[in-house]
């Protein structure tokens, strides 16, 4: 029992590393066959993992309106949210004369589903990341100082982007522009290509540790 | 307080007023500055300009509505650009909440410039994994996408004739607004699947692609907002990008100056607390 | 205008302005939009997983054309829903050591391929050319990104850089100097992502106010000059009512 609970996910986890890692290497027909069946299975498996992440979710607020805490109001119009909306997306269409299914239109007809989507969801997540360009201006206002040299470096090249991407800071200061250009393609590219390798060989090494067992907290749930 | 604290400690809220005013009055009253093409979008722009025509675009529209403003213009002028060539057009998404916008964005031009849904083009919609979505791509079309977004079997549709991998596309472009984009697109399909590829993104990831762009692992880039404006200045169809510019552009100038203020009031009590010799308050 | 147009917009503004409220301090009409832009998002998406995943990748192709090997990954999806019944949670391993490890595995070579030989050879490349039958021919046109002098002083950037994060050795002589130039360009870079994210939030915020503006038009009704109004006066309200709560009074 020991070993269907915890060898046997590891040994998975190295066997399908190893297999899949060298099947890059292998173009032979039977090995691309392979790649291409298992990909699909991974695509199923990972539409259930994102049904996962929603069910936390459910709990917490269901708790919320059980114990009637502050605010649980609101944790009702979120479960109303995700009610209507399921409800909406699984609805027969009157208008377009069959089953939603899960569409926004049928034949250039907008289902209920897709009002939801368009004039609730687009407009709410729009503006919730909107309100981002305010907060960003009252970050830099309080906290942008030149304290040291290299903190004026960063101001002074934040400067020369922000007037080279616009129509009017090309205009002001014409050389801006040049300057914004060769900042992104010379300087930045290199800093980013150095962080880019490094984390890539960060990357590579966790999954490596990751398929020879010695990092295990991905497995979680249940006891060991 | 001095009147250097006092302005640094200032309420917040006026700060939000100001940038609100500088981004409402530019809407309300455009000037229309001129808008500089960069290399990075005309990589893009020539790329398709020299695709014969009935060739074949993907379109990977890799965002969620948090992004639509910087990359729904850019997705319009592609498509705009896609359809005067006359190149057989795939949309997709690999975003679940991005697959309404999609569709739409897709339905949209294509009714625009007179496309046939199956003929001209197809929206595959969204389909879970990214990584081994891409890859499925790659070995196999018809197995990561049996349907099209309308349940038409993808088999039979004349605009998917002579595609059997993603090896058979000629471009594809991915918009992202994350990692689940044109990274994705790179390393688990252009590497192995020898496609070309170019970028859209969002002004966040833009300066991290650059090295993907200088390696020529993408063959263009389009950042944000701006990325879109210019492409718009290309295909000759001026839409929401260009009229956002000048907002752009005074919300840039409205930030700059707030900067150099913060930097001057902050020298300002340094250099009266170095002269008084003691820290105030 | 189609009523379900008409009404689209006037909910659309409204949920707008409630979030924008949030700029003048937090309060009840924002918390509504808030709580329900994570019921709706979570909605939509349980909706498309169901179609897209139980419908048109498992059940269409296992009853139409009899695919059965389909059974498997359905196996291995149902295995990690064990999670929730803490009797067979351990059974959820199996399927999270599945997906992980194809995982790791599908990423290592094509990460590997994609990331560090593409990215360090791109780097190199232009320097080998330029050792090999350079020479006379050095371009050192600052704008052109692909000349000579911008190659080196890219390479120049990827070595301090990655000398500057590397921990494990003392930043101490000639380590120092690669170290100390790795932060000059760390802070370029960082000051032109910092221009960029303002643009990318400030693009935002001019998409929001774009349609504001469209909303606005008589042909929706003026929908947004009156929600602005009816928000505006419920936060008043509201604020007038919270320091009549107040102890002391308003």
């Amino acid at each position: 029992m020991i070993f269907l609970r915890r060898q046997l996910p590891l040994l998975i986890t190295f066997v399908a590393g190893v297999v899949f890692a060298a099947q890059y290497y292998v173009p032979h027909p039977t090995s691309e066959l392979m790649l291409t069946e298992v990909t699909k299975w991974l695509q199923i498996i990972s539409g259930f993992a994102l049904v996962l992440g929603v069910t936390s979710l459910f709990q917490i607020h269901a708790v919320k309106i059980r114990r009637k805490e502050p605010g649980w109001a609101y944790s009702l119009i979120l479960y109303s949210g995700i009610l209507g909306t399921i409800a909406a997306g699984f609805s027969y269409s009157f208008t377009a004369g069959q089953w939603v299914n899960g569409k926004e239109t049928i034949n250039g007809i907008v289902t209920a589903f897709g009002w939801i989507y368009s004039d609730m969801m687009v407009p709410l997540q729009g503006t919730m990341f909107a309100i981002l360009a305010f907060f960003i201006a009252s970050a830099a206002y309080r906290s942008f100082r030149a304290r040291s040299r290299e903190a004026a470096l960063l101001l002074i090249a934040a400067i020369i982007v922000m007037m080279g991407r616009v129509p009017l800071g090309e205009m002001l200061l014409p050389v801006s522009g040049d300057v914004t250009q060769w900042i992104l393609n010379v300087l930045n590219a290199a800093v980013r290509r150095a962080i880019l390798i490094g984390i890539s060989l960060g990357a590579v090494a966790l999954s490596l540790k990751i398929i020879f067992g010695m990092e295990r907290a991905y497995l979680g749930g249940g006891k060991d | 307080m001095t009147f250097a604290e006092r302005m640094l400690h200032i309420d917040r809220r006026i700060i939000f007023l100001v940038i609100g005013v500088c981004t409402l009055l530019p809407l309300l009253y455009p000037v229309g500055l001129a808008i500089k093409v960069s290399p990075e979008v005309r990589g893009v722009h020539d790329y398709i300009e020299s695709l014969p025509e009935g060739s074949v675009f993907l379109l990977s529209m890799d965002f969620d509505p948090a992004s639509k403003p910087e990359l729904q213009p850019q997705a319009v002028a592609l498509l705009r650009h896609a359809f005067k060539k006359n190149l057989r057009v795939i949309g997709m998404t690999l975003w679940v909440t991005g697959t309404g916008l999609a569709d739409l964005v897709v339905s949209q031009a294509a009714q625009e410039m007179g496309k046939v849904n199956g003929k001209d083009y197809v929206f595959l919609g969204w389909s879970p994994g990214v990584g081994s979505l891409i890859i499925t791509m790659g070995q196999d079309l018809y197995k990561a996408f049996p349907s099209d977004y309308n349940n038409q079997p993808t088999r039979e549709l004349a605009v998917l004739k002579g595609i059997q991998t993603l090896r058979d596309v000629n471009y594809v472009v991915s918009l992202a607004a994350g990692t689940a984009g044109i990274e994705s697109w790179y390393v688990y399909g252009k590497d192995k699947y020898k496609f070309e590829l170019g970028g859209g993104c969002t002004g966040v990831i833009a300066p991290g692609l650059y090295p993907l762009l200088r390696s020529g692992q993408i063959n263009g880039l389009i950042g944000g907002l701006r990325g879109a404006a210019e492409y718009e200045t290309l295909i000759g169809q001026k839409g929401r990008a260009v009229a956002g510019m000048d907002a752009q552009s005074a919300t840039h100038v409205a930030i700059i100056m707030l900067v150099i203020l913060c930097n001057v009031f902050y020298l300002l009590i340094r250099t009266s607390r170095g002269q008084s010799g003691q820290p105030r308050g | 205008m189609p009523f379900e147009t008409l009404l689209g917009a006037w909910v659309a503004t409204g949920l707008t302005l409630f979030i924008f409220t949030f700029l003048y301090q937090d309060n009840p009409l924002f918390k509504l939009a808030e709580h329900l832009y994570v019921g709706v998002s979570v909605g939509y998406t349980i909706v498309k997983v169901y179609d897209t995943v139980i419908v048109r990748l498992l059940y269409e192709p296992m009853v139409n054309q009899g695919d059965w090997s389909l059974l498997v990954p359905l196996g291995i999806g149902m295995l990690m829903l064990a999670r929730y019944f803490p009797k067979i949670a351990w059974l959820s391993r199996i399927a999270f050591a599945f997906i992980v490890g194809v995982g790791s595995g599908l990423a290592i070579p094509r990460i590997i391929s994609s990331y560090i030989l593409k990215q360090v050879e791109d780097t190199v490349r232009p320097l080998a050319s330029l050792a090999s039958g350079g020479g006379p021919t050095f371009t050192y046109n600052l704008l052109d990104p692909a000349s000579n002098l911008n190659a080196l002083v890219l390479l120049i950037g990827v070595v301090s850089v990655l000398f500057y994060f590397f921990f494990s050795i003392e930043h101490t002589g000639p380590v120092r100097v690669a170290a100390r130039t790795g932060i000059l360009f760390l802070m370029i870079a960082f000051g032109a992502a910092f221009g960029y994210t303002v643009m990318a939030r400030m693009s935002l915020l001019i998409g929001r106010f774009t349609d504001l503006i469209e909303f606005a038009d008589p042909r929706y009704g003026r929908a947004t000059l009156w929600l602005l109004l009816a928000t505006v006066a419920t936060l008043i309200a509201s604020g007038a009512r919270r320091r009549d709560h107040l102890p002391g009074g308003g």
